[in-house]
């Protein structure tokens, strides 16, 4: 079932950008945002008033404290009524929030769906129709970019595994309910609880590693490119400023070599360093350095560090390294110079080949404002409401349903066996999960049906 | 000359569409014509002669409610009944009927021609009259002009149609018919968007060269069930017996040497057959690790001794034919009477048709049939009802009606096609419903007769069938949920095999598992009659959770479906929009947001975007609701 604006259900999303600063807003408009602030906060909300309050979950454990704030319909932002949890950040703290709204009714908002609810309903002015489209065409973009990301890897794999399973399940029982004088081999009654079975273990399996990777995951991609000299832990440090640093260095694997994450203003980061890639020679590191490239498809915005003092023809490194990385090339990376202090004359360039050249002094801290300004500019569009967290919260979000309607077919199979009722709950579990993989029409099956079996009568 | 008389409705095309189209016109109070190539082939079954199957007798069900002829039919000349599914779970159980195909066709020449308000007239249609964008009318082969308000085109496989029989090909409508060519290139002259499909059939053959002592008896099913909500079984004839055999190796050994000369396989044949009901060369080819395939043989009627093998539809050369058909068992010394064949014919893309079944290019034009991209009976009669329905509509100045995908099979079918359009002949299933629990066989007069009577379909007989219907299970409603059970009610007890643990209402047993309503009101003696109704009962009972549920879904988008979108719009000046969906768009030109949705690859940032578009541009209006 697709959702447009026109469905008048209750929505929620993250109003800050995951992680930022010291605190996060989750945001509820729709007719259930009043019987949620309810049942979240145990408290009857006076409209368009600050409440100081715990934030509950189902278990009566507290999740957060923090304000509320009701503004019942039709005065506010969306013309809805509207729910704001402002809680204390944290990128975990804002997802068991943001689960237990969705658990109580809601459903994660599409990308601009707030604003577009506001100027349908009014509370936006005509004149703003341009912009208001700007903002769903970017956020949508970004959506999908933050799915890809978080779609990478053994979680893209594990995902698709189940996919196909739960799509070979339908086949069979669609095809035995729309052809049942064909002499197709269905699955016998122990199959089916096999099969069931087997999907039942792929979802665990899926879930569990949706949730690990949503912390790894979090935040942007910054590639740090240069040569181990140039002084990328300096600069890093620098980004970072002084009680930040590094935040996580896992150390085992492979790929974890080239991962750190640090915070910029907030905003966390993965820096992806590049180092590695000239150093590898054993096998394992060949590997870790294959999945680097396939990070760096992903990338949100790159740097391309070197140290002037020891390349006074900088043009041809940053030649040589853009061979040598395959970054995404729809992401223009930042050329910094590093060491300008140990310099007599600077280069006067402002652009090479169309990406920007900035002087820095990582040691000296100069020139750091102004390349965090830049960094800013150029990842100016995952401050707003979609990052890549968000979009894991989508996915897990997406593969819950699934899941519940699982076990509600296998329970309408066992306890009713109404083979009827597990292909309908079947359907809902593989529209819920075609959320992550695309549509798939009631066509498709078909012409899995017809592909596979010999229907011909 | 000018025919003298001017008519409200002209149906053009006397099969299964073009039945239900003007009969529901002729209903519905307009004066109604009915032209046809040859009024002896009215109501023909020019396939298979069989009635329903699965998802098709939900629609005949459907025609029915909505007081079509089709089911009546069924039942008066059904010679053999079955239940399928029957094991499965009341939403997907269906009917299937084999007709006597004289029967049939008499039947449904009685209907039309005692029809009140509806005239006859045998002549082929060359020529649309159009004025101004507007169709007025027909002009005849031999130049008779029929003036009307709006005219139904159900021309079926008549169009630009081609009949292959090895790699001999010949122009033609149906064995023996001549195709509708005038028509054909009259109407490739107007802006539709035509294109080729394919069907076929097989050889028929001759019971009395049958050994049927080795093939397997297939006995109809007891209780019989009917078609019509109206008959009992009391209106079927005499019943007969149905056959299984096999294809063995040697027959596909048969088939693979005459591939060659298999217009299928030399590319001859353009049209893209369907997937579900391929040619028996198609079978051996794509599934060649069988090495069986099976074959209905079902009897064309009571007083012919001819036999339609289903499942060897071919259009292989004759001699080919002749000995694939003699290494079946028991067709050992079989003679045919018809060769099988294969037909090639024009098809008109459905997405440029309102969902009233009205052409987006020329108003008070309707098509139905297989004229959109269907294949089948079913589909076909259920599109003539919509299509008679809509042109009667018309004539009243009333607004158009179609049932949403929620409310009938005939929604469903129809929406796939002005929506997705089709690549091969559309035949329906029950997986193409979303809600497939609540359209059901068994509601369909209770998703539709109140509807259908306001519209002036339903005559007073079935109006107080229904009536009867409705408030029997209002009553017994009432007494499911008022009639307690205490514990240590032996009888009970017994039956569930347990013991209560509290007093139960009989509607809370039904929820049960495995407890049916007849054994349960056995044992505690309460008598009612009309198993329909108790049956109908419980599956509300036992639905009634997904039920609420898919109800809920309904609610939420059925406000999508309130917002129109204008007839010219031009999509590719919506900022923001990608290529694709701007393409999509602009092909299907939906008629609402609804319909917007259920494209593919219309996102719901792309909604976002459109609804954005309509604000701006003042065109965001809500009127009357579409599909009521």
């Amino acid at each position: 079932m697709q959702r447009g604006l026109t469905d008048k259900s209750t929505i929620a999303a993250l109003a800050t950008p995951s992680g930022r600063g010291g605190i996060g807003i989750v945001r509820i408009s729709g007719p259930d945002a009043k019987s949620i602030a309810k049942i979240v906060t145990q408290k009857n909300l006076t409209p368009r008033q600050a409440t100081y309050c715990n934030f509950f979950d189902d278990d009566h454990s507290v999740i957060d404290q923090g304000i509320s704030l009701l503004f019942p319909a039709p005065h506010s932002f969306t013309g809805e009524n509207v729910l704001e949890l402002q809680g204390h950040g944290g990128p975990v703290v804002m997802d068991m929030l943001l689960s237990r709204v969705i658990s109580l009714g809601a459903r994660i908002a599409e990308p601009g769906e707030f604003s577009a609810r506001a100027f349908l309903n009014d509370k936006i002015d005509l004149s703003q129709a341009e912009a208001i489209s700007d903002l769903i065409n970017s956020a949508s973009q970004q959506a999908a970019k933050g799915a890809i990301r978080s779609l990478q890897g053994e979680f893209s794999n594990s995902i698709e595994d189940l996919d196909s399973r739960v799509v070979a399940m339908r086949l069979y029982i669609e095809a035995a309910i729309d052809f049942p004088e064909e002499e197709i081999d269905f699955l016998s009654d122990q199959k089916i609880q096999k099969s069931l079975s087997e999907i039942d273990s792929s979802f665990l399996s899926v879930l569990k590693s949706a949730t690990q990777g949503a912390l790894l995951r979090e935040g942007i991609n910054l590639v740090l490119a240069g040569r181990p000299n140039a002084g990328k832990s300096s600069l890093m440090n620098c980004l970072a400023g002084k009680n930040a640093s590094i935040v996580t260095a896992i150390a085992g694997t492979t790929r974890d070599i080239v991962d750190e994450y640090i915070h910029l203003d907030g905003i966390p980061i993965r820096l992806v360093d590049t180092a590695g890639i000239h150093a590898a020679k054993d096998e394992v590191e060949k590997e870790g350095i294959r999945r680097a490239f396939d990070e760096l498809q992903h990338t949100d915005a790159a740097i391309i560090l070197i140290d002037l003092s020891l390349d006074k023809a900088w043009e041809k490194v940053v030649d040589q390294l853009l061979i040598e990385i395959p970054y995404n090339s729809t992401v223009k990376p930042l050329i910094v110079l590093n060491k300008m202090d140990l310099v007599d004359s600077l280069p006067t360039e402002q652009l090479y080949r169309a990406m920007p050249v900035i002087c820095v002094s990582a040691k000296k801290g100069e020139g750091i404002e102004s390349l965090k300004g830049l960094l800013k500019e150029i990842l100016a569009i995952d401050f707003s409401e979609e990052g890549s967290f968000i979009a894991r919260s989508r996915h897990i979000d997406a593969i819950n349903r699934a899941y519940e309607h699982l076990k509600e077919g296998r329970n309408q199979l066992d306890q009713f066996q109404a083979g009827e009722l597990l292909a309908e709950e079947l359907r809902y579990c593989h529209e819920s999960l075609c959320e992550i993989t695309g549509q798939f029409t009631s066509d498709d099956l078909l012409g899995r049906i017809f592909s596979t079996f010999c229907i011909g009568k | 000359m000018n025919y003298p008389k001017q008519f409200d409705v002209i149906v053009v095309g006397g099969g299964h569409a073009g039945t239900e189209a003007a009969l529901a016109a002729a209903r519905m109070g307009c004066k109604t014509l009915l032209v046809t190539q040859n009024i002896e082939t009215l109501g023909q079954m020019s396939c298979n002669p069989a009635i329903g199957g699965i998802g098709k007798s939900h629609l005949v069900k459907e025609i029915d409610a909505l007081g079509g002829v089709m089911g009546l039919a069924a039942d008066q000349a059904g010679i053999h009944f079955r239940v399928l599914n029957s094991r499965k779970g009341p939403a997907v159980r269906a009917t299937r009927a084999q007709a006597d195909r004289q029967l049939y066709k008499q039947v449904i020449r009685v209907y039309l021609e005692n029809q009140q308000n509806l005239q006859i007239f045998q002549q082929s249609v060359d020529d649309l009259i159009v004025e101004q964008n507007t169709v007025c009318g027909v002009i005849t082969n031999s130049g008779i002009r029929f003036r009307s308000r709006t005219v139904v085109l159900t021309v079926g496989t008549f169009l630009g149609g081609i009949i292959h029989l090895g790699l001999e090909k010949q122009s033609g409508g149906r064995a023996a018919d001549p195709a509708s060519n005038r028509l054909s290139d009259r109407l490739r002259e107007l802006p539709f968007k035509v294109d080729r499909l394919k069907t076929g059939t097989p050889p028929r053959i001759d019971g009395r060269t049958v050994n049927f002592s080795v093939l397997e008896p297939q006995p109809g099913d007891q209780p019989r069930p009917v078609m019509s909500y109206i008959n009992t079984t009391a209106d079927h004839p005499q019943q007969v017996n149905c056959f299984i055999t096999q294809t063995n190796a040697r027959t596909h050994e048969i088939i693979s040497k005459g591939l060659d000369r298999s217009p299928l396989f030399t590319g001859e044949i353009d049209g893209v057959g369907p997937r579900y009901c391929p040619s028996i060369e198609d079978k051996v080819v794509r599934f060649a690790d069988r090495d069986s395939h099976q074959i209905f043989v079902e009897p064309e009627g009571l007083n012919t001794h001819e036999l339609y093998p289903n499942g060897i539809s071919t259009s292989l050369p004759f001699d080919v034919q002749l000995e694939l058909v003699r290494s079946i068992k028991g067709f050992e010394s079989a003679e045919i009477t018809r060769p099988g064949y294969a037909i090639e014919y024009d098809f008109f893309d459905p997405r440029e048709l309102k969902f009233s079944l009205e052409t987006k290019h020329l108003e008070g034009l309707y098509f139905a049939g297989q004229i959109n991209g269907t294949t089948g009976y079913e589909e076909a009669a259920a599109q003539g009802l919509i299509a008679g329905i809509n042109a009667a509509l018309q004539c009243s100045e009333r607004p158009p009606w179609c049932p949403a995908r929620n409310e009938a099979y005939i929604g469903v079918l129809i929406d796939d096609l002005i929506t997705d359009g089709t690549k091969e002949p559309y035949r329906m299933f029950t997986s193409r419903a979303e809600y497939r629990l609540i359209l059901r066989q068994d509601n369909a007069d209770r998703r539709l007769t109140e509807m259908g009577r306001s519209m002036g379909l339903i005559d007073e007989h079935r109006w107080h069938r229904f009536g009867e219907k409705t408030s029997l299970l209002k009553e017994r409603n009432v007494i499911l949920k008022s009639h307690w059970c205490q514990p240590g009610d032996i009888n009970v007890e017994t039956y569930l095999g347990q013991k209560l643990s509290r007093e139960y209402n009989l509607a809370e047993l039904l929820r049960r598992p495995k407890v049916q309503i007849e054994a349960l009101l056995k044992a505690i003696a309460l008598d009612w009659p009309d198993t329909e109704v108790n049956e109908q009962l419980e599956i509300d009972l036992k639905y009634a959770g997904y039920i609420a549920r898919q109800e809920d879904e309904i609610a939420r988008i059925r406000t999508q479906h309130d917002v129109e979108l204008p007839a010219d719009m031009n999509y590719a000046e919506i900022k923001g929009l990608s290529n694709e969906v701007k393409q999509k768009l602009q092909e299907v030109q939906p008629q609402s947001i609804g319909q917007a949705t259920r494209i593919s690859g219309v996102t719901p940032a792309a909604i976002s975007l459109l609804l954005i578009y309509l604000k701006k541009s003042k065109l965001l209006v809500k009127q009357h609701v579409i599909n009521q």
